[in-house]
């Protein structure tokens, strides 16, 4: 069996250039709020926990109504908020590089209030929450930390998205 | 009942034929007991007096073949009491387990598994082996005693009488002691059951004991009753062990009195030698029967505290009759409900439910809602004959369900729980449990066992097709048996390939030879292949000479020692806080149980060059780099020359394995099944990338269609159908035990179908699934009670009621119920 033509469709996160996957998601981690804070020796684990993921251009990263279990960190690309609706969707937001989304799935096993949709080829870093509340349960400390600059990330999207989903209706 | 049986009861009713011949044999062993000490008085007397060599040949002749005998007899005997203990436990157990399964619910809320767990195994065992000598022991030893009690008294009376007077007074102590040592018992058998219990709600509990690293506790916990036994078990044995000293030491008085008063009668001529002589073995020849006894006694008391303290906790009747009494098959009813002023009271006054009164036609579907606490799960469980009711009727087709029994329910009423119970057995099993019940319980005319057909259809129609299907894909078949199966997944391989190879090389890292395979471990990396035996596997890898060998030709020693050194000094930096947690291991090269070795190896590096290390060491570090496995270990990366050099040497491993050992390794070759591969592995002949999320489902969507068009659709579904759930069913999702549940009960076609929230672990489309299956197929077949928790499903069904504090507010329709604007109402807007 000859190997087929390669298509260039590989995770480009894949080419990683001499370094390991623990560092490159280290580095990605550093760089968001949420996680800065962290001290090394830890957000080290967060980066062995973390898992690499991505989408082709016009593929649903979650869908709204699914459950789903992890948080999405926008490593590439770029990504739709959609809000969708029986006869039509809105679109709410675009998330570009650094982002962190979706974050509400690791507090709870609650259904995707929104979609997000690959605007572009996406790659994306994610973390199950499973793996979450396994590092809340060793390193309360940090935890509570990383805890409270969710809650208050998911409150200020939240915050923005409804404005922008009070501004939508009125004008549209 | 069981129960109520007497400890000797089972004596005199069992094995009564193996007991006669048991009796019979024990009277010629009392003969052969006694018989040589006759022989000893004759050669003593006779034979060596007369100085006759014919006598002392004779008698030492009978003499031998008396003890022979009374040894063969003792041996049959032992085997024979054994063999009746053994088959009189097998029956108690036996019967108490059938009695213990007929018990009501309520029995069991408070009765922890270890409870019944201790009881039937190791509390049952002590009298099960005491029966066996039940009745041998104490008549043998009894008959012995008096026989040589009564030769003894022929000898010489006097002597008899005396050696006799010290077993009055120790009849009158042991009692004592043995009275206090039941007590102590009792209170052990107590202690032990707490302590079982305490054990098994650790296990049912243990998520929650990881989760919250609640060692201690649980430590604690057992160590309350641990020292509690040790201190019970601690004078239990010292009261034994004086009851011991006491019987030695009155026995050894014996040969004391005789010595002193047998040996002035022998000087003053009034006893011969013989007849001494004789009396001191007759003598001893009683300490035997006597201790026995002494055991014997001691073993009763235990089995009788035993015995008494199970049979007692299990003494209670079941709530229905299990068959009916005569001969008569069990209805088969129209499934028609009829309930007047039902009324179920617990703990005296707290009414469950009050007063509930309603009817159902036979086919027809009524809802139940309300807040939890409001009675529905309860009313669905009475009807299903789970419960018995305290007050008021419940009619099935017009016979009062209290008077049913267990085997007409199981063949009308079909019951869902909304945590179903799954038994660690295979999917397949599990599915068919209802339905092999059915057969099982003697109604000729049953059903029969489903074909397959019927069993997917089932499955189909709870949802579960999808979820057998991945397991059956990911399944690995056995080379043995199922080598026909892989021959022909090898040949759907092609075709998937030849059809969507191109289309799918971004989602599947296809088994090339000429490419590195980051799902795949740096051994097979270099061997491309699966080994045939225990020497070429990949822990023996570093203690494998021609490997080693190899090795060191294709120059990857080295650099594999440094990638193995780097991962060992990574992982354990990484995880040294962590190894408490099994979780954080899934993803690491170190198996926690080595993660300790690992940490010493690392600490040896830190402080100065590998050449420190041993050759031990440096295997392990060559293991931990051969299990490198680029897309899961994070902690190192494998530069690209070495991922090169890797393929090179896998083309020459090729080639010396090829001429030195031909049959060591099955390579990787597109015409060749893997068996250590899953089938959809196989058929891929590649790894799905775990990166792209969608991959799997787009893979698997044409694998399923090319298994439609080369009829391996079922032969896969039948894989997954032999998945092993685990125990209660750990391996599923809430959600697969539900749907597995349901299609358990579709099998067995009942006219009566309850589901207390059956669906609620379901996603969205399954429970729609389900819903429509109630509203189509099952509409005029089944009635059906559904205890429902979200309002939005109850929409089709003929009658609803809302319940609150155990009593029915509302009944009627849907709309109907909307438009009251009542609890119903309220309910619906979440208000």
């Amino acid at each position: 069996m000859s190997s087929p033509m390669e298509h260039d469709r590989t995770c480009s996160m894949n080419e990683h250039g001499g370094r390991c996957e623990l560092e490159t998601n280290l580095e990605v981690l550093r760089k968001i709020p949420v996680f800065s804070g962290i001290p090394l020796q830890r957000l080290k684990l967060y980066a062995y926990l973390c898992k690499r993921v991505c989408y082709r251009t016009g593929e649903f990263i979650f869908r709204q109504g699914d459950s789903d279990d992890r948080g999405y960190i926008l490593v590439s690309g770029r990504a739709q908020v959609v809000r969708e609706y029986e006869d039509h969707s809105v679109f709410l937001n675009e998330l570009r590089e650094g982002e962190f989304f979706g974050g509400l799935a690791l507090l709870s096993d609650i259904n995707r209030l929104f979609s997000v949709k690959a605007a572009t080829d996406v790659d994306c870093l994610t973390l199950d929450r499973e793996s979450f509340r396994k590092m809340l349960i060793q390193f309360p400390e940090v935890g509570v930390k990383v805890l409270d600059l969710m809650i208050r990330r998911i409150v200020q999207m939240e915050e923005k998205l409804m404005r922008k989903h009070v501004h939508e209706c009125m004008y549209g | 009942m069981v129960t109520q049986k007497s400890l000797f009861s089972w004596v005199l009713e069992r094995c009564r034929g193996l007991q006669l011949l048991l009796f019979v044999m024990i009277l010629f062993t009392v003969f052969f007991r006694v018989f040589p000490l006759e022989m000893q008085k004759r050669i003593v007397n006779i034979a060596i007096q007369s100085r006759n060599i014919n006598a002392l040949l004779t008698y030492c002749g009978l003499y031998i073949g008396a003890v022979v005998m009374a040894g063969i007899l003792k041996y049959v005997i032992n085997v024979l009491q054994g063999y009746i203990g053994q088959k009189i436990l097998y029956e108690m157990r036996d019967q108490l387990y059938t009695h213990i399964l007929s018990l009501p619910l309520s029995f069991f809320r408070r009765t922890p598994p270890g409870m019944v767990i201790s009881s039937l195994t190791s509390e049952l065992s002590g009298p099960g082996d005491f029966l066996g000598s039940a009745l041998a022991v104490p008549i043998i030893n009894l008959l012995t005693l008096i026989t040589f009690a009564a030769y003894m008294v022929y000898l010489n009376p006097l002597l008899a009488l005396l050696s006799f007077a010290i077993y009055p007074i120790e009849i009158l102590i042991i009692p004592v002691l043995q009275k206090r040592y039941n007590q102590m018992n009792q209170d052990r058998i107590n202690v032990t059951r707490g302590m079982s219990n305490a054990i098994g709600e650790a296990i049912s509990g243990m998520h929650e004991i990881h989760g919250n690293a609640s060692y201690p506790i649980e430590n604690q916990r057992l160590e309350r009753f641990a020292a509690k036994l040790f201190s019970l078990r601690h004078r239990m044995n010292k009261n034994k062990f004086l009851v011991k000293f006491i019987n030695n030491f009155f026995q050894s008085l014996g040969p004391f009195i005789l010595f002193l008063v047998g040996g002035y009668l022998s000087i003053k001529g009034r006893l011969d030698l013989g007849a001494l002589v004789a009396f001191l073995s007759a003598y001893e020849k009683l300490y035997d029967p006597w201790k026995e006894l002494m055991d014997y006694y001691q073993d009763l008391q235990d089995s009788k505290v035993r015995y008494y303290q199970v049979m007692n906790y299990f003494d209670r009747s079941p709530e229905f009759q299990l068959k009916p009494e005569g001969p008569r098959e069990p209805y088969l009813l129209r499934g028609q409900i009829d309930i007047t002023d039902l009324e179920f009271v617990v703990d005296g006054n707290i009414r469950i439910l009050d007063r509930i009164s309603l009817d159902v036609q036979p086919g027809e579907q009524l809802a139940v809602v309300g807040l939890s606490g409001s009675g529905k799960s309860t009313l669905a469980m009475v009807v299903g004959q789970l419960y018995s009711y305290t007050r008021g009727h419940v009619l099935l087709d017009g016979m009062e369900l209290k008077t049913l029994t267990k085997l007409d329910v199981s063949h009308n009423i079909g019951y869902v729980a909304q945590r179903p119970f799954i038994f660690d057995d295979t999917l397949l099993e599990n599915v068919l449990y209802a339905r092999k019940s059915l057969n099982l319980s003697g109604n000729d005319n049953g059903p029969g066992m489903p074909d397959s057909n019927e069993v997917l259809r089932a499955i189909d129609e709870v949802g579960l097709t999808d979820d057998i299907l991945r397991f059956g894909l990911n399944s690995m078949l056995e080379r043995r048996e199922q080598a026909d199966l892989a021959q022909r997944i090898v040949g759907a391989r092609q075709e998937f390939y030849r059809r969507w190879g191109v289309e799918l090389a971004g989602d599947v890292e296809f088994f090339d030879v000429d490419r590195f395979l980051h799902y795949t471990n740096v051994a097979e990396n270099i061997s491309f292949g699966f080994p045939n035996r225990a020497d070429w596997e990949l822990e023996q890898l570093p203690n494998n000479r021609l490997f080693r060998k190899f090795l060191d030709e294709v120059e990857l020693t080295v650099p594999l020692q440094d990638l193995g050194r780097q991962m060992a000094v990574e992982t354990v930096s990484l995880l040294e806080d962590i190894q408490d947690d099994q979780f954080f291991f899934e993803m690491s090269p170190i198996p926690r149980d080595q993660f300790e070795a690992y940490s010493a190896i690392v600490e040896r590096l830190s402080k100065g060059g590998g050449e420190q290390l041993t050759r031990k060491e440096q295997d392990a570090i060559l293991k931990l780099a051969l299990r490198f496995t680029s897309s899961k270990h994070k902690m190192a990366v494998l530069p690209s020359a070495l991922e090169r050099q890797i393929i090179e040497a896998r083309h020459s491993f090729f080639e010396k394995i090829a001429a030195g050992d031909p049959g060591a390794f099955i390579f990787y070759h597109p015409d060749d099944y893997l068996y250590t591969h899953s089938i959809i592995e196989n058929i891929l002949f590649g790894h799905p990338k775990a990166d792209r999320p969608r991959a799997t489902e787009e893979v698997q969507k044409r694998v399923v269609d090319l298994l439609h068009e080369k009829n391996l659709f079922a032969a896969v579904m039948e894989t997954g159908l032999s998945f092993q759930v685990g125990s209660m069913g750990d391996r599923l999702s809430g959600g697969q035990k539900q749907k597995i549940a349901l299609a358990r009960v579709l099998l067995k076609q009942p006219r009566i179908l309850i589901l207390d929230e059956a669906t609620a672990s379901l996603d969205n489309r399954s429970q729609t699934r389900v819903q429509e299956l109630l509203k189509t197929e099952l509409k005029g077949k089944s009635t059906l009670i559904a205890v429902v928790h979200r309002l939005e499903l109850v929409k089709d069904y003929d009658q609803i009621i809302v319940m609150k504090a155990g009593k029915i507010v509302e009944m009627g329709q849907y709309e109907e119920l909307l438009t009251r604007k009542g609890l119903f109402y309220e309910l619906a807007h979440g208000a």
